[in-house]
């Protein structure tokens, strides 16, 4: 890069850093780009398809760790690794995408050096799990409906401290259920 | 910057940024919370297999249960048990309690209420809560049997509450309407899921509330959301499959009889006319009268002129094909949020057959159920927005709102919330749970959008005065015959027995019982949290139980603002005498 043209851009950086809109281009920064996570990209590039109604919820609330999609397995199964970072009291994603209705199976990883639990929305009722420190634990849940579910750990109050996790089906309701008019304005 | 170093620089921050997944070993899988509750045998006896569309139909020859969700199709909420009565009801006391935690994101943050009436059979209850759970309980110990809970997708768009107003049971299977308005069959004998269908879009704002009603080998259910602006419908599926048998708009398309009372336009698409309160059915005349409710938008008429068919309705309907044979307007062109859903409590007087239904527009009407004509319209609640004829049922409107709001009685949840009215077969009486409770209405248009509410106004009852009543009426005069004042409004269900009794509970959390002839109070138990919900009767080994769920919540800032703070809970109980 010659000298012009870092003097160009160093002029550009300051005028755009002092205009509030510039945010997005303070993204550009080393340190910020050293914290994102690309569970996090995926999620922002993931949310304006989905969050109209729910951004606060999603956006806001439940997002911080990230987004993954769950992918199938030769047998077929929906399939997740979900983190548990040390420290942080966070899901690693937070919303995990079921590209349909059927049977998934999230894996937890703990790397904190307490117990942590999960108890995860499935049909009929809840999965229960417990997860132990520096260990693996595996939780099957079967969700039949597009939507969007929670899940989070009910040890002391981890679940307000940040571990709380939304799973979203994909998927919308049956043309023999919808209402019978024209296609109408969407927000 | 060369597109290689580029290149490398990005790799750089991919393998910066890389998860670190830790391959630590496998310890532990999952299992149903349930199977971390050691007192729940899972299993409940096989007594719903039993109960036949004949059973159904002579529900009140079977005093000990509660088979349908009124008790019997007729909607009386009438038992003829008597154990428990005026002499004897002041040493009523505590049998048992049935409580549930409440963990899920929807009810934390929704207004959750323990709305239901349980369903008692041979010995077995059967009981929704909230967030989609179905509890199995022994009926005389309250010991939980098995439990049941639907997943509840946290992203459901509620009209009011996170409640749900009970299920319904039929030949070995228990039925469930969810919050995302899905039908759910359970087998009665272990809480599994047998079926479950779609009657509802969630993204368009659908949702169900209400207890299904089983009619000879259907199911019926309707869905919540005329506040989202939808089309109103009532659907019936096969009870043993769950194949789909028919769906019955309450809003006809153009060129469809009624669409004439709705102008040019797509306003019918948006027409509301939910159908979200259980109905109640003649078999003899084989016929279902539904209340539906209010048009969309809900507060500002404009956009809508003409009365609006079948909102604020009765609709008498056809189980064999869904058809409509005749129809009531309780309310035509409703801009208050005046909902037809009211239970329509069946009688029969002087050899005629008559429906009673106490609208939530403040008028008692008696029609002849065989045609739907008006015998008698008579006020029974603080009324001011209107006049109807008592004889010809012509309406003349008062008061609607304005863009500058304008003083209106009743408030948006009427003059009776849709807490359900009881009939007494001993006294000839009707018992009613009155709301006074006025409201500022304001216009306040807005564009309709898919999922999004749909209300061009609003109603403020906070800052009026808001108390309650329960009242006793007479239908041969519709006049009051007597009439008891409560501090809050009304909103929970009475039940009446032929042990002289009328029960119902108050706001503040009290079950009460009255002598049905006077309205004398005999007996009071504070529950502990207020009471939105259905008390009901049945009995176990010769010992008469009262059932009541306590759980304050749903809708409470449309009618009692001043409560919205008060205690929640969600308990079951049940009491008999020592």
């Amino acid at each position: 890069m010659s000298a012009g043209r870092i003097a160009r851009w160093a002029f550009f950086w300051s005028i755009c850093s002092s205009i509030t809109g510039c945010n997005y281009a303070k993204l550009a920064r080393p340190n910020v780009l050293g914290q994102l996570h690309p569970d996090l990209v995926g999620l922002v590039n993931f949310l304006p398809s989905i969050d109209h109604p729910n951004e606060a919820t999603l956006g806001r609330l439940i997002g911080t760790g990230g987004l993954k999609e769950a992918e199938r397995d030769s047998a077929g199964f929906m399939r997740v690794r979900v983190r548990i970072p040390r420290d942080q009291f966070i899901w690693r994603p937070s919303v995990v995408v079921m590209p349909e209705s059927g049977v998934l199976e999230l894996e937890f990883s703990n790397e904190d050096p307490v117990v942590h639990q999960a108890i995860v929305a499935s049909e009929g009722t809840k999965q229960f799990l417990d997860i132990l420190p520096r260990s693996r634990g595996v939780a099957r849940i079967r969700l039949d409906q597009p939507g969007m579910y929670s899940f989070g750990c009910p040890v002391g109050n981890h679940a307000g401290r940040g571990m709380i996790g939304i799973i979203i089906v994909r998927g919308d309701t049956p043309d023999e259920a919808r209402l019978d008019r024209p296609p109408m304005p969407r927000p | 910057m060369s597109s290689r170093s580029l290149s490398i620089g990005f790799t750089g921050l991919l393998l910066a940024c890389a998860s670190g997944y830790q391959e630590y070993p496998v310890l532990t899988q999952s299992e149903p919370l349930t199977a971390r509750d050691a007192r729940i045998p899972r299993t409940a006896p096989a007594v719903a297999a039993g109960v036949t569309p004949e059973r159904l139909v002579r529900a009140r020859s079977e005093p000990q249960n509660w088979l349908t969700y009124y008790g019997a199709y007729d909607a009386q909420r009438f038992s003829t048990l008597s154990q428990i009565n005026v002499e004897n009801v002041s040493r009523l006391r505590p049998a048992w309690t049935f409580q549930h935690p409440i963990i899920s994101l929807v009810a934390s943050l929704a207004t959750y209420g323990f709305e239901a009436a349980p369903i008692v059979v041979d010995g077995v209850m059967y009981v929704s809560g909230f967030d989609g759970y179905v509890w199995a309980l022994d009926a005389a110990s309250g010991k939980l049997l098995w439990q049941y809970q639907h997943s509840i997708p946290v992203d459901v768009a509620l009209c009011c509450g996170n409640i749900n107003r009970g299920v319904a049971v039929a030949q070995g299977k228990v039925y469930l309407a969810t919050l995302n308005a899905h039908l759910v069959a359970l087998d009665a004998r272990t809480g599994t899921k047998v079926w479950e269908q779609t009657f509802g879009d969630m993204r368009a704002g659908e949702s169900a509330t209400l207890a299904p009603l089983v009619v000879k080998d259907l199911v019926v259910v309707g869905a919540s959301g005329a506040e989202y602006g939808v089309r109103g419908h009532l659907d019936a599926f096969d009870a043993a499959t769950g194949v789909r048998r028919w769906r019955l708009y309450t809003v006809p398309k153009a060129g469809e009889p009624g669409s004439e009372t709705w102008p040019g336009g797509n306003a019918w698409a948006t027409g509301g006319g939910a159908v979200w309160i259980t109905g109640s059915y003649d078999p003899e005349l084989d016929l279902m009268y539904w209340g539906t409710g209010n048009p969309g938008p809900v507060f500002h008429g404009e956009p809508r002129a003409g009365s609006n068919l079948y909102t604020n309705s009765v609709i008498a309907v056809d189980p064999d094909d869904g058809k409509i044979r005749w129809h009531y307007q309780f309310t035509p062109h409703d801009v208050w949020d005046y909902d037809g859903v009211n239970e329509m409590i069946l009688f029969e007087r002087d050899g005629r057959k008559l429906l009673a239904h106490f609208d939530k527009n403040g008028f008692f009407f008696l029609l002849d159920r065989t045609d739907g004509s008006l015998v008698r319209a008579t006020p029974f609640g603080r009324v001011d927005w209107g006049r109807i004829d008592d004889s010809t049922g012509a309406v003349t409107v008062l008061r609607t709102p304005t863009p500058e709001g304008s003083q209106i009685c009743p408030g948006p949840a009427g003059a009776k919330e849709w807490s359900h009215a009881a009939f007494s077969r001993q006294t000839g009486l009707f018992y009613v749970p009155v709301v006074e409770a006025c409201a500022n209405f304001r216009t306040d248009p807005a564009p309709f959008k898919e999922g999004m509410t749909y209300l061009g106004g609003r109603a403020d009852v906070a800052g009026n005065p808001q108390i309650g009543f329960l009242k006793a009426f007479d239908p041969a005069t519709g006049r009051e015959v007597w009439s008891w004042r409560s501090e809050h409004p009304m909103v929970g269900s009475v039940l009446t027995t032929a042990g002289g009794l009328v029960i119902t509970g108050a706001p503040t959390g009290e079950l009460l019982a009255f002598d049905a002839r006077d309205g004398r109070l005999l007996w009071r138990y504070q529950t502990g949290s207020g009471i939105h919900g259905n008390p009901i009767t049945y009995s176990v080994n010769g010992t008469q139980y009262i059932a009541v769920p306590s759980g304050w919540g749903g809708w409470v800032k449309g009618f009692a603002p001043e409560l919205l703070g008060a205690s929640r809970g969600s308990a079951l109980f049940a009491f008999s005498l020592p």
